[in-house]
């Protein structure tokens, strides 16, 4: 009997454990860790350290500056006014992390193009900028001249990833001397007055940029290049899936701006890229690394939204034919099999969301294209299957540009 | 001068009334030992009444009176570093009178002769006398050869000069010496033996291409050192010496006009001065001042093609004794209004990484540069004998000097950027058109005294007030650009193209204001001992020193202006500057932010002790000096991720010595050795970083920078042949612990570094030979110097650049062999003078290449130049200078790549001079 009973007790055990079988539940309690630093909110200027914290507002009112080993960080959700052409200087570590619900913004107090000093980080040892609206950079240095908006001179990792960045002036990224970077899913909008680069990466720089948009840039969206003075260690990208668009207008018809460039002893694999409107499109030139064995390009879709784009600059009426500089007669790039290629208007439509139609526009314009690509778009499915099965910055697997 | 002669008519007027016979009285004056005449030599003749006459002697050591009367007279004769001569003569009165003067050389120089005696180094004997009475090793160039060489600035003159080569910046606008084949960095610059304030704003350097000659007694080089002279000059020190105040009353005027032939071949670009506001928006209206696109001036960029003017040299020299002899004066003033131009190639050079980083060119360039320069200088000597025992001197040097150039660049890309050249005949093209005006102004007053405190006991002592300044208002350059491109015609991508020349865009403008004042204080003393030796020997002790204060500022205020957009954003063409729109695109100006923007000071504090053995076969002079230098510079502007300043002390113990054996009257041999330093430029130690817009490349100062270190040795044989006569000839060998040189530091950063000890030696010889009418004159110059620099090899496939290796190169700025040889004929019978100058320079390292295996060179050339003079009647002369008659090119190759190809043409001038 007793052996019975405990059998039963048993069984009911067991039945009582089957019946409450369910997954685990772990609830993982996290102490309040306070930010490192907190930099109280207001006006601040001069030297810092430390993070600005989620939900505040800052002032900057005259050059910032991040001193060698000292960290400024930057929590979810703070808005940052920039004053008096203000520049962050960052000798240490810079941290920008922001989210998708909640991204950081910086921008000047009166939100015109070029009011602003942006990031420069010539001797930074990390530059880490993700989820930021970085807007309106660029105003003028002690010399003058057009201030990037982030510029790094050094051999340092650079991550700069789901941010936009409007209306800055001359470069906006410009990237140099063996920085390791990682530029993904950036939105990089009407920038450059006259001239500038969206990406400019030279000297020595290697890593990724993919899944971004570059538009209305008034010289190259992306370019590869060392400096005739030092082409080693050589520029070494790969720049796959971006969306190109109306890029190098403004800079005139001597020295046009590219969708991507590869130049002076550069290399890279040039894949899954649209590229729709600029005044050329891919231009591999002479003096890129062509000798290597790894400078590969295709896969690319070039577009043009109309046959023809009448320049009409005081004083002259230049017809561009934009298909006839999808690969611009004074490189040495040529068409690739894999590539699409547009023959009209029409063939080939990457099909964006929503596009005004506009081909050159001024620098700080408003836009609201839409690059999401419709369903019977021309570059579904058409990738480079290293890369992505698609092409361009909005791809249908998720992995692309998230704006 | 009207009244002069005036005088001069009345007075023989007066003598024909007085009805005395007018007979010549004349001679030769020669030396009694080496029987060499004496030129320059004062004969005073002096009548029964007291009235007294006198004449310098000529190059033959001759003088001639040529209207005395009959009767007699006590006779003078007074030369440098000779005993005075006097005598009673009676002239007759119907016949010619001639002597023969023989001058015994003074033995004893127990007071010295540079205290009270007068050393012409104006005449060529004179500057031969000096050198060879000279305790260190020098050489001097007086202004008699000067005047009568093909130069008319102090650059000229000395680039002629043995173991010297002229540096010139592009446009051959500023030029500085190289001594021994170092570059002016190692080399100091002084007046009257004392150092001036430089007009340049990043250097220490004085441009000696804006000192004219005619205001110059003689030019010294030094190149050994004794305690009592200024310890920075590892390569040699340059002391321009003004003219000093003469026994007779001396008057020259001269005035000349001439051409360059480069404005035979095309025309001056020129641009209107009128509208060039002097100071910058900021200066004028105030900081917070929002500059406006009418606040900028269009005639300064509106370049119109001329006719160049002549050019035109006017100087006037006085000088006379007053008091008694007792007060001298001597001014001179100059004025030089020179156009010139320059035509050259510019091509740059990049490493080929397919070819392991050999060059190849990654642009081609054209300059045409077209230049005004108007140098004019004042100087005053005074001095005042109080009496035997105190004499006072007082000194002003003040030079002015205008630029005004304009400069058109033309630059085709073939290499990176955007794009370079795909097919001959295209590229991006670059116009690039730049206004300069400068304005720079140097005076430097000099006030000593020399007491003789006892018959043992000297003292003297100096006070120099230096002052110098540069004022570079709108600075413009106007960009514009355009492209030869390769266009398809028609819409097939591998379909045919057609050269296609885009318009001109018009690309930016800067503006910038600048403007520089350099100024010192200094005070020097030395207290003497000087006593007689047995065996016709003397000893002096000196112990002196120096104090100078040193500061500077210099301010920029830059603009940038930005071509205004198309609705479309697109940038403008360019069709004319009037009709160019722009936005100023800084408004507020660089004037609060500029890293041009700085002060800085230097100050030397300096103390020694010196000996002096003289004997008639030995010379030795020899002792230890000590230079204290604190140095730096801050920045007007709070830069919080930079240096924004620097304090830099250091104090070096300089020995020396100098033997000088006499074995002859007419040789010396000399045995030298001394220690100097080389300062870094005020500049260098500026860790500002100026990045290149168009590559990645920046150049940066070096806050780590250590001043330059010399052991310096040097032997030398001088003959002495005749009075002005000269055969020299020496080695010398110079180590150099942290020499300074620009080099290109990780590939992309120039920067002045402290590159390996450097060795530096070569031979010297010179001369100076008549035969007869005819001479010779000249030098050779042989330099080998080795230094170490970092290179790279480059090698694409396996991607590396070895930076770690060691290349031996010379020194930057030095030329392997220099010759000079200038013939020259004199004729006393035809008062005829000519001179054929003609230059070799060798290689020289130009600027240092970052690959291994090559350098940019500068090749050899050839130049040649005449002079000559031919004097009219009584004191007039018509002169004539031609220089650059071969056409000469400068050139500068890198591997077999030319890269720079320079020609200026021939420049001519005539002229009359009148000398009484």
């Amino acid at each position: 009997m007793k052996r019975v009973t405990s059998y039963l007790m048993a069984a009911a055990v067991l039945a009582g454990l089957a019946s409450c079988s369910k997954s685990d539940t772990t609830k993982v309690i996290t102490p309040t860790v306070p930010p490192s630093n907190p930099i109280a909110p207001g006006n601040i200027s001069g030297f810092v350290k430390g993070t600005f914290t989620t939900g505040n507002t800052y002032t900057i009112t005259g050059d910032l500056s991040v001193k060698p080993g000292d960290t400024l960080a930057s929590q979810q959700g703070v808005t940052v006014i920039v004053k008096g052409d203000a520049q962050i200087n960052v000798a240490g570590t810079l941290l920008l992390v922001g989210t998708q619900d909640q991204p950081i913004s910086f921008n000047s107090d009166s939100q015109l193009p070029g009011s602003w000093g942006g990031f420069q980080c010539d001797s930074a040892s990390s530059v880490t900028i993700k989820w930021a609206h970085i807007d309106n950079t660029g105003g003028p240095d002690p010399t003058g001249s057009a201030r990037k908006t982030v510029f790094v001179n050094k051999a340092i990792p650079v991550d700069i990833e789901d941010s936009w960045f409007t209306n800055g002036q001359d470069d906006l990224l410009r990237l140099q001397n063996g920085a390791t970077i990682t530029i993904l899913r950036n939105t990089i909008l009407c920038s450059g007055s006259t001239d500038g680069e969206a990406i400019n990466l030279k000297s020595g720089v290697t890593g990724t940029v993919a899944y971004n948009v570059v538009y209305s840039q008034a010289g190259t969206g992306v370019k590869l290049e060392t400096s005739s003075t030092a082409p080693l260690p050589q520029t070494i990208v790969d720049v796959y899936n971006n969306t190109l668009v109306c890029n190098g207008w403004r800079r005139g018809q001597a020295e046009p701006g590219r969708g991507v460039s590869v130049g002076l002893n550069a290399k890279g694999n040039i894949y899954n890229n649209i590229m729709m409107n600029n005044y050329q499109g891919l231009e591999i030139f002479k003096d890129a690394d062509t000798n290597a064995a790894d400078l590969h390009y295709g896969y690319n879709l070039f577009y043009a939204s109309q046959d023809t784009y009448l320049d009409t600059t005081q004083g002259g009426n230049l017809q561009i034919n934009i298909r006839g500089n999808f690969y611009p007669s004074d490189g040495v790039g040529k068409p690739q099999s894999t590539d699409l290629i547009s023959t009209k208007v029409g063939d080939k439509d990457p099909m964006f969301k929503s596009f005004d139609g506009k081909v050159a526009t001024k620098n700080g314009a408003s836009t609201s294209n839409d690059y999401h690509l419709q369903t019977g778009s021309a570059a579904l499915g058409k990738g480079n299957p290293t890369y992505n099965n698609d092409i361009g910055a909005y791809t249908s697997d998720g992995k692309g540009n998230k704006h | 001068m009207k009244v002069f002669r005036f005088l001069l008519t009345a007075l023989l007027a007066g003598v024909a009334v007085s009805g005395y016979a007018q007979v010549t009285f004349k001679g030769k004056v020669i030396g009694r030992t080496k029987q060499e005449k004496l030129y320059g030599a004062v004969v005073t003749v002096t009548d029964a009444r007291g009235k007294a006459f006198n004449v310098l002697t000529d190059d033959d050591g001759e003088f001639k009176f040529k209207r005395l009367a009959a009767g007699e007279y006590d006779i003078k004769v007074e030369f440098v570093g000779f005993d005075t001569y006097r005598s009673h003569v009676t002239v007759g009165a119907n016949k010619e009178t001639e002597v023969r003067v023989e001058l015994e050389e003074r033995v004893k120089e127990l007071v010295d002769v540079q205290v009270f005696g007068k050393l012409n180094s104006e005449e060529e004997a004179g500057a031969r006398d000096k050198e060879q009475r000279s305790h260190n090793i020098v050489n001097i160039i007086s202004a008699k050869a000067m005047e009568r060489s093909p130069d008319i600035n102090a650059a000229n003159v000395l680039q002629r000069m043995s173991g010297l080569t002229i540096q010139r910046n592009g446009g051959g606008d500023e030029a500085y010496p190289i001594i021994r084949g170092l570059d002016p960095r190692y080399n100091n610059t002084l007046i009257n033996g004392v150092k001036i304030a430089s007009p340049d704003d990043k250097s220490r350097f004085v441009p000696l291409n804006i000192v004219p000659s005619d205001l110059l007694g003689s030019i010294e080089v030094h190149k050994s050192l004794t305690p009592e002279m200024e310890g920075d000059a590892i390569g040699g020190t340059v002391n321009m010496v003004m003219k000093d105040a003469p026994e007779k009353e001396t008057w020259k005027v001269l005035g000349s006009v001439g051409y360059s032939a480069i404005f035979f071949d095309r025309k001056y670009l020129s641009f209107a001065h009128k509208d060039i506001q002097q100071k910058s928006l900021i200066e004028k209206n105030g900081l917070g001042y929002t500059a406006q696109p009418g606040d900028f001036s269009r005639s300064n960029l509106d370049f119109k093609q001329v006719t160049s003017p002549p050019n035109t040299v006017g100087s006037l020299v006085y000088g006379r004794r007053f008091l008694k002899s007792k007060l001298g004066l001597m001014t001179a003033v100059s004025f030089q209004d020179q156009y010139y131009g320059s035509n050259s190639t510019f091509n740059q050079a990049a490493p080929d990484v397919h070819a392991k980083g050999a060059p190849t060119y990654s642009d081609y360039a054209t300059r045409a540069f077209s230049t005004n320069q108007l140098n004019s200088g004042l100087t005053i000597h005074l001095d005042y004998a109080l009496n035997d025992r105190n004499k006072f001197t007082l000194t002003s040097m003040s030079l002015y000097s205008f630029l005004a150039q304009a400069r058109e660049v033309i630059d085709t890309s073939l290499l990176g950027g955007n794009g370079g050249r795909t097919v001959p005949g295209t590229g991006p093209v670059g116009k690039d058109y730049t206004s300069v005006t400068s304005r720079q102004f140097l005076e430097d007053i000099k006030l000593e005294g020399k007491h003789v405190l006892s018959n043992h006991f000297f003292f003297d002592w100096t006070g120099v007030y230096s002052y110098a300044t540069k004022r570079t208002p709108d600075f413009a350059d106007l960009t514009i650009n355009n492209k030869i491109d390769t266009v398809h015609t028609t819409h097939d991508p591998n379909g045919p193209y057609a050269f296609v020349v885009t318009p001109d865009y018009f690309d930016d403008i800067y503006r910038i204001w600048q403007h520089n004042v350099d100024k010192d204080y200094d005070v020097l003393g030395s207290l003497a001992y000087r006593n007689g030796l047995p065996g016709n020997g003397s000893l002096e002790l000196k112990a002196g020193g120096l104090y100078r204060h040193k500061t500077r500022y210099n301010i920029e205020d830059q603009y940038t202006l930005k071509p205004t957009t198309s609705s479309s954003g697109i940038k403008q063409e360019f069709t004319d500057i009037n009709s160019a729109q722009w936005t100023v695109y800084n408004s507020a100006g660089t004037y609060e932010y500029d890293l041009n923007n700085y002060r800085l000071y230097e100050d030397v504090t300096a103390g020694y002790g010196q000996f002096r053995l003289s004997f008639p076969i030995v010379d030795i002079t020899g002792g230890a000096r000590v230079e204290k230098t604190k140095q730096g510079y801050s920045l007007n502007n709070f830069h919080p991720t930079g240096i924004n300043g620097i304090d830099k002390d250091y104090t070096d113990l300089l020995p020396s010595i100098d033997v000088k054996y006499k074995p002859s009257v007419r040789t010396n041999i000399r045995l030298s050795y001394y220690k100097a330093i080389a300062r870094p430029n005020y500049y260098d130690l500026v860790p500002a970083v100026r990045y290149s817009t168009s590559d990645a490349t920046s150049t940066q100062g070096n806050p780590d920078l250590r001043h330059s270190i010399a052991d310096n040795y040097d032997i030398r044989y001088e003959w002495y042949p005749g009075a002005d006569e000269q055969i020299f000839g020496g080695l010398f060998y110079k180590k150099i612990k942290d020499p300074i040189e620009y080099e290109l530091v990780g590939g992309t950063q120039y920067e002045p570094v402290n590159v390996s000890d450097a060795t530096d030696y070569g031979a010297e010889l010179a001369f100076t030979k008549f035969f007869g009418a005819i001479g010779f004159t000249g030098n050779y110059t042989y330099l080998y110097s080795k230094v170490y620099s970092t290179k790279s090899y480059y090698d694409l496939s396996s991607g590396i650049s070895n930076k770690d290796t060691l290349e031996k190169r010379s020194l930057q700025g030095q030329t392997d062999h220099t010759l000079n040889v200038s013939l020259l004929y004199r004729s006393k019978k035809h008062k005829l003078f000519a001179e054929v100058a003609f230059q070799y320079s060798g290689n020289s390292l130009a600027v240092v290449y970052p690959i291994y295996g090559y350098n940019y060179m500068q090749r050899p050339q050839s130049n040649l130049a005449f002079s000559a003079e031919k004097e009219l009647k009584a004191h007039f002369t018509l002169f004539t200078k031609f220089n650059n008659l071969l056409n000469t090119h400068v050139k500068q190759e890198i591997g077999s790549l030319r890269v720079v190809d320079e020609q200026t043409k021939l420049n001519f001038s005539l002229g009359i001079r009148y000398t009484h």
